[in-house]
């Protein structure tokens, strides 16, 4: 990446980040740039936060956990919300997203996260609120945020490396892997360690599944359509292999794996389990750059 | 056709005509509160493309306008060191004080000698036209010939030798297929019709007619680009080599298949006089006239004997005149092709056996010979076939064999200004109704045509090359340039001490030429005009002002120029070459001048003035016009400014419509069919044996004996039928330098003017090649390179010049291509510098890369490439 | 109430890229945005290639992906079927443009508006005339709208899109080779419905499923 630009490439085709000539532009595979470079980065952490948050939340609601509900609420909204406003050209008119959830996506998301920080706020607040129908209510809100980026990107067709069926189940798994992790962390800290070990177990599921559908996702896009398979090579051996390799290698599966196999059982230990939970966000961080920033539109001659 | 708020006090089209590129399409444009914001072409006028369409580079006109680079004052260079990377040390003068410096430096070189003064003019500044007028203003200065001229922009790669066949031929300036009703179309590196040439919108419109009605095109080219790429068939060809395959094609019709147009050849070739066994014609003793055989008579006769009927001319057979054996010149045609193999051919050439065969077929196929046409009542022959050549092909040091070879084969089955056929741009320009102002071709010397009008150098009639030479570019001596390349040959000092040329240029006025870096060698160029005091009239400052300019005078661009003259002088390559109306258009200011800046023909008649010729060359300008009324004559003493010289002359041109075609800013009127297709009923015949060539040549000889002039120069060449020499890249070929580079025509672009202009820039980044370097994708991968690469061009002189590679599958493995004129370095143009490639540079200036007759530059150079 | 389309004749076009230049002028579009573009490629091997050229623009979908995407309405396409953005609604979320399978869009963010053609020069007197006569608003997303301003008010003077000049998009009237051919699609009747019917026009990425209303014939 880092290296020289000759200078007749820089007067005469100064690169604009997109890795192509101008005259390449949609004549070879074209990467979508408008969501993930410049200011498109907000919209990266946003979708990471809110679903993080939302993570928590839906893990917390099996522990009956308060704490983890607050934080998971404050997450959600408050980063994901703020950071996704800074993303938008005009904020002050955020308000009219509520206005086509019949077809976007988008303002689908809108609704639920409205309605999620209304119910939320009445369970935080609410005392007894732990109820079947109130959890119930809350576990599809939060799964639904959990994978609003993933799938406000998986319905748009023309990028097949979003739009691959994988997508969505590794939103969740992630969104769920990473909400259990930091609750894990959060009893970790001031629980009870019996919890903390006890939960070892769905830490140890989770991550597998977190792993495999990596794997489904990557063997799927490839084998998807000739731009899918372009974009994985763009992941794997292109500009993005470094942050795929230590990113998604080291940081989400390697490191979590040897964390976990060395807690084997639910022999676990504070201090790895911070390690492994700082390790899962940096490793998820990356996963969600390089599935953002792999997305190519087919050529159109 | 926007929002408009109350802020808006004029919102106005003004009429005009495009000053991007030579062609001069019909442009309107938009001004808003005084400012111009959009240019498109005008839908009544037929110079153009279609509707209100303009190319590209057209609608980006207005950048010219809004150029913050632009010259605002007079310039004085204060560093007297000149030189490529030499900061000139520019000081803003006042008007006043740069026209009396150049006046003053003018009457001393004068009172010496005025050949040593050269004025140059340039076709493509953005601030066209007048356009003839810089030649006879040279003479108003005691100038001799046309030799002084140095062209600039389109420089030697453009033109001579095609415009010599074209004034021989057509009487005309250049060539077009008759889009309207032609069927097959063979074009040689020429890109008529797909964005280049003459009236290149006009031509692209009708040509996308014709696509668009199933006409089969052929394009022989190194690359399958603007023309080939657009083609029915490219047939990918080395550099140089259409001769070869031209000729092929004629033996083919002549030999093989044996259908030609023997009416056409007879009625209208010199093909049936007679000659010697020394090639030479047999003349009437008194009236030197070449002599025929009349065969329903069996008699020898004067060729224009009213007595011979057309089909009674012989082209065969052999006859006896006063003891001597003699016999029509096409017998030797028909002899001297048999040689001509296609495998022959093909081996030179790179273009299969198969292919040329198959064009041939083709050709004499579709060129229905013996059939006529009626249109507008009126019958011609009907021949829709048509080869057509310009910069390309005829850019070779073997130029005049190269047109000589493609004309070749219209002739042979009579598809020369009939419909359907190949047409000379309009010859004539008849008088607008009411008007004055009429050029008719004449028929001169042997029933040739001498064209109504040609720049610089009339191609009939030929004179025999003499010495001393009286000018900078030796026209006495190498007669059928149009454009001297003396002036810009490595060896001009040799060649003007042998030839006896004292007028050693010491100063130069021209036009917003870039002649440093857009001919050859650059370091050539700037050793040879160096040591002149330069004045030009530019936009901007460019490489040439930088390098080499003292004086650089602000001129308007065509947005803020007032020109009625514009397209009046420019009939003979604007215009329809096709069926359609006449037209004129005049060039009117959009906009206020920027800054100081004063239109050229403005400063012209000043510093005229202020020498003392004034009288002179406003005496020239009341001949030009044929203006006969005296009232509307300028006259001695009188000084008038374009402007007001065009209140008087325009009423001579447009009679009483003089208003309201000032009005209109544009005129058109009704072109009958028997001026479209006007040759057929001339008693005219085209020059096809080149028999002049036989009597230079002895000239030739001698002269160089005489003077002992060492240089090589390709002599045989003086031949009078077109045969094949090897162009001089070719002769620089071998292990080392192995691939030939080539330059093509980039429709975003003329020559570097363009590359100042940001709208024009941004989408020249958006196409893959015009930026580029291209190689065939074979050849890169042999050569381990790929696209982006940078690698470096270098020629067998050690000059070079790097870029970046771009891979395409539509270019001759053995060739290396680069659009033109890019690799600029100009402080004055921001947005051109630095961007393409410098082709030019690469092209040595030996009198060897020249072309012996015509005096084209060789636009093929052996390169060796590698990566940086 | 008719449909406009456009049918490009692949034939006819010659890269000349005045569709491309006209159109910035028409909309005072600053350096690196672009409603129109010419797409140059190649297909084949040596010495059969062939050169593509593709003029694209907006293709203003009957089907559009941007206008299902976009959540606030914003978006829209007119009962005319031409693909409109109403910038008093636009949010800047940009899912439009992600969406567009043809990519054809473009955000309107300061950065571009404060670019100049001449770099480092200041603005010159026709990008700031422009900016009062076609104002864009920072922070939206803009496109090719087939030139709605001159069809809705050629067509209130009574003329014919398509057919007289001061009603048809700005491209379609640069065009220097007829290329471009802007009319009614809902007219059988139509120079644009014979030509699609007659040169079987086909969309560009039909399989992308937006229903185009741009054709090309070759």
């Amino acid at each position: 990446m880092s290296n020289k630009i000759h200078e007749l490439v820089q007067t005469m085709f100064p690169p604009d980040g997109s890795g192509l000539k101008p005259y390449e532009w949609m004549v070879s595979p074209t990467r979508q740039r408008q969501w993930i470079d410049d200011k498109g980065i907000f919209l990266w952490l946003a979708f990471f936060f809110s679903e993080i948050g939302a993570g928590l939340y839906f893990v917390s609601l099996f522990y009956e956990y308060k704490a983890g509900l607050i934080l998971g609420w404050l997450i959600t909204l408050v980063l994901g919300g703020v950071i996704h406003m800074l993303y938008l050209g005009n904020p002050f008119r955020a308000w009219r997203m509520i206005m086509k959830p019949s077809t976007s996506e988008l303002s689908r998301g809108i609704w639920i996260i409205g309605i999620f920080a209304a119910l939320g706020l009445l369970q935080i607040v609410t005392a007894g609120s732990f109820n079947i129908v109130f959890n119930c209510i809350m576990g599809i809100l939060c799964l639904l945020i959990i994978s609003h980026g993933f799938a406000t990107m998986n319905v748009i067709r023309a990028l097949p490396a979003w739009s691959s069926t994988m997508v969505l189940p590794l939103s969740v798994i992630s969104g769920i892997w990473i909400g259990h992790q930091i609750l894990q962390f959060m009893f970790a800290v001031s629980g009870p360690q019996t919890l903390v070990s006890g939960m070892e177990i769905w830490a140890e599921a989770f991550f597998f599944a977190y792993f495999l559908c990596i794997l489904l996702y990557a063997w799927g896009t490839y084998h998807s359509n000739e731009i899918g398979k372009e974009s994985i090579i763009l992941q794997v051996k292109g500009e993005l292999s470094k942050i795929s390799l230590a990113g998604v290698g080291g940081f989400g599966i390697a490191l979590p794996l040897i964390l976990t196999l060395i807690m084997w059982g639910g022999d676990t230990n504070s201090f790895l389990i911070f390690l492994r939970l700082a390790s899962v966000l940096a490793g998820d961080l990356a996963l969600r750059y390089v599935i953002m920033k792999s997305a190519m539109y087919k050529p159109l001659i | 056709m926007t929002y408009k708020t109350d802020e808006i006090w004029e919102d106005k089209w003004v009429n005009t005509t495009c000053g991007v590129c030579y062609c001069g399409c019909a442009a309107r444009v938009r001004v808003v509160n005084g400012v111009p914001v959009k240019i498109e072409g005008i839908s009544e006028s037929t110079m153009g493309g279609t509707g209100s369409g303009l190319c590209g580079k057209g609608t980006a006109g207005l950048m010219y306008y809004h150029d913050p680079n632009r010259i605002k004052k007079p310039l004085r260079r204060t560093n007297p060191e000149k030189g490529i990377g030499v900061d000139p040390k520019w000081k803003e003068i006042e008007w006043e004080e740069a026209l009396d410096e150049i006046a003053t430096r003018m009457k001393k070189i004068m009172e010496d000698d005025p050949n040593k003064i050269l004025f140059t003019n340039q076709t493509m500044r953005a601030s066209d036209g007048p356009h003839n007028h810089p030649y006879f203003y040279a003479q108003a200065y005691g100038v001799k010939n046309n030799g002084n001229f140095i062209i600039g922009g389109g420089s030697l790669h453009c033109g001579n030798a095609a415009h010599m066949l074209g004034g021989l031929i057509h009487g005309a300036w250049s060539i077009a297929p008759d889009w309207r009703y032609t069927k097959y179309v063979l074009k040689w590196g020429s890109s008529k019709g797909t964005g280049s040439g003459h009236s290149a919108m006009t031509n692209a419109r009708l040509r996308a007619d014709a696509v668009r009605r199933g006409i089969h095109e052929v394009v022989f080219d190194p690359m399958g680009n603007f023309a080939g790429g657009k083609a029915t068939e490219w047939v990918a060809i080395l550099p140089g080599t259409d001769t070869a395959v031209g000729l092929a094609i004629a033996n083919y019709i002549l030999n093989t298949r044996g259908e030609i147009d023997e009416l056409y050849l007879k009625a209208k070739t010199n093909f049936v006089y007679l000659i010697r066994e020394d090639g030479t014609f047999i003349r009437d003793e008194k009236s030197d006239k070449p002599l025929v055989f009349d065969s329903k008579e069996g008699k020898i006769k004067e060729f224009d004997d009213k007595s011979i009927a057309y089909e009674d001319f012989a082209l065969y057979g052999d006859y006896e005149y006063k003891g001597e054996k003699v016999r029509p010149c096409f017998m030797a045609l028909k002899e001297h092709l048999k040689q001509f193999t296609p495998e022959w051919a093909s081996e030179i050439s790179t273009v299969p056996v198969g292919t040329i065969l198959k064009v041939a077929k083709n050709w004499v196929d579709n060129a229905q010979i013996g059939s006529t046409i009626t249109i507008e009542g009126k019958t011609f022959p009907y021949r829709p076939v048509s080869s057509v050549t310009f910069r390309g092909a005829q850019g070779h040091s073997n130029g005049i064999h190269q047109v000589a070879a493609i004309d070749l084969m219209s002739q042979l089955v009579g598809a020369e200004d009939v419909p359907g056929g190949t047409m000379g741009w309009p010859s004539k320009r008849r008088k607008y109704p009411g008007g004055q102002y009429e050029r008719m071709p004449r028929i001169g010397k042997d029933g040739v045509l001498i064209p109504a009008v040609f720049y610089s150098h009339d191609p009939w009639p030929v004179h025999i090359p003499s010495v001393p030479c009286d000018n900078n570019g030796c026209v006495n001596f190498w007669t059928h340039c149009t454009l001297s390349h003396i002036p810009y040959v490595k060896e001009r000092d040799y060649i003007h001490e042998k030839f006896g040329m004292g007028s050693k240029p010491e100063m130069i006025f021209g036009i917003a030429a870039n002649f440093i870096i857009s001919n050859s060698d650059w370091d050539v160029a700037v050793e040879n005009f160096k040591d002149c005091f330069v004045v030009q009239n530019d936009l901007w400052v460019n490489e040439t002002d930088q390098a080499i300019g003292d004086i650089i005078l602000p001129d308007v661009s065509y947005l803020e120029k007032d020109c009625w003259s514009s397209e009046i002088d420019a009939f003979f390559f604007s215009g329809s070459p096709s069926n359609e109306d006449w037209y004129v258009h005049m060039q009117q200011p959009v906009a206020k001048p920027i800054g100081e800046s004063r239109f050229f023909m403005d400063v012209y008649i000043d510093v005229a003035h202020r020498v003392g010729v004034l009288d002179k060359f406003n005496e020239s300008l009341n001949n030009y016009y044929g203006i006969t009324d005296e009232e509307l004559k300028i006259k001695p003493g009188e000084y008038l400014n374009w402007k007001q010289i065009g209140e008087r002359f325009m009423k001579w041109v447009y009679g009483d419509d003089k208003e309201k075609v000032e009005k209109q800013g544009f005129a058109t009127w009704h072109k009958p069919i028997e001026d479209v297709y006007w040759r057929w009923n001339t008693e005219s015949r085209c020059p096809v044996y080149m028999e002049f060539l036989i009597h230079d040549r002895r000239a030739v000889d001698k002269i160089i004996e005489d003077t002992g002039f060492e240089l090589e120069m390709d002599l045989d060449q003086y031949t009078p039928m077109p045969s094949w020499f090897v162009p001089t890249s070719y002769k620089e070929l071998d292990n080392e330098y192995d691939l030939l580079a080539f330059s093509y025509r980039d429709i975003l672009h003329t020559n570097n003017t363009t590359f100042q202009n940001p709208y024009v820039d941004e989408v020249s980044k958006m196409c893959p090649y015009t930026f580029t370097i291209t190689l065939n994708a074979t050849l890169a991968k042999e050569r381990g390179m790929k696209d982006g690469d940078i690698i470096w061009l270098e020629n067998k002189y050690g000059i070079k010049e790097n870029g970046i590679v771009k891979t395409m599958e539509a270019q001759s493995p053995k060739v290396v291509g680069i659009s033109g004129q890019g690799g600029l370095w100009a402080d004055g143009r921001p947005i051109a510098k630095g961007k393409g490639s410098n082709f030019c540079k690469l092209l040595p200036s030996y009198l060897r890369h020249y072309d012996p007759i015509t005096g084209n530059i060789e636009t093929a150079v052996a390169v060796k490439i590698y990566k940086d | 109430m008719p449909r406009w389309g456009m049918v490009i004749d692949v034939k006819r076009c010659i890269a000349c890229w005045s569709c491309t230049i006209a159109c910035k002028e028409e909309h005072f579009l600053p350096p690196g945005v672009f409603f129109n573009r010419v797409l140059i490629g190649e297909t084949g091997k040596f010495p059969s290639s062939s050169k593509l050229i593709y003029p694209i623009l907006c293709n203003h979908c009957s089907d559009a992906a941007c206008v299902e995407a976009c959540p606030t309405g914003a978006t829209y396409v007119r009962e005319d079927g031409i693909v409109a953005v109403d910038d008093e609604k636009c949010v800047g979320c940009r899912a439009c443009l992600v969406s567009c399978p043809y990519q054809q869009r473009t955000y309107y963010d300061q950065k571009v508006k404060d670019r100049e053609y001449f770099p480092g020069q200041g603005k010159t007197e026709m990008e700031l005339i422009g900016e009062k006569l076609y104002p864009l608003k920072v922070g939206t997303v803009i496109k090719c709208n087939f030139c709605a301003e001159r069809v809705d008010d050629g067509m209130k003077k009574g003329l014919k899109p398509g057919e007289d000049e001061d009603a048809t998009p700005a491209c379609a009237n640069a065009c220097p080779v007829n290329a471009r051919i802007f009319g009614d699609l809902d007219d059988p009747d139509s120079e644009i419905s014979r030509l699609i019917m007659e040169k079987k026009g086909k969309q560009l990425r039909k399989e992308f499923g937006t229903e185009p209303a741009v054709y090309y014939i070759d």
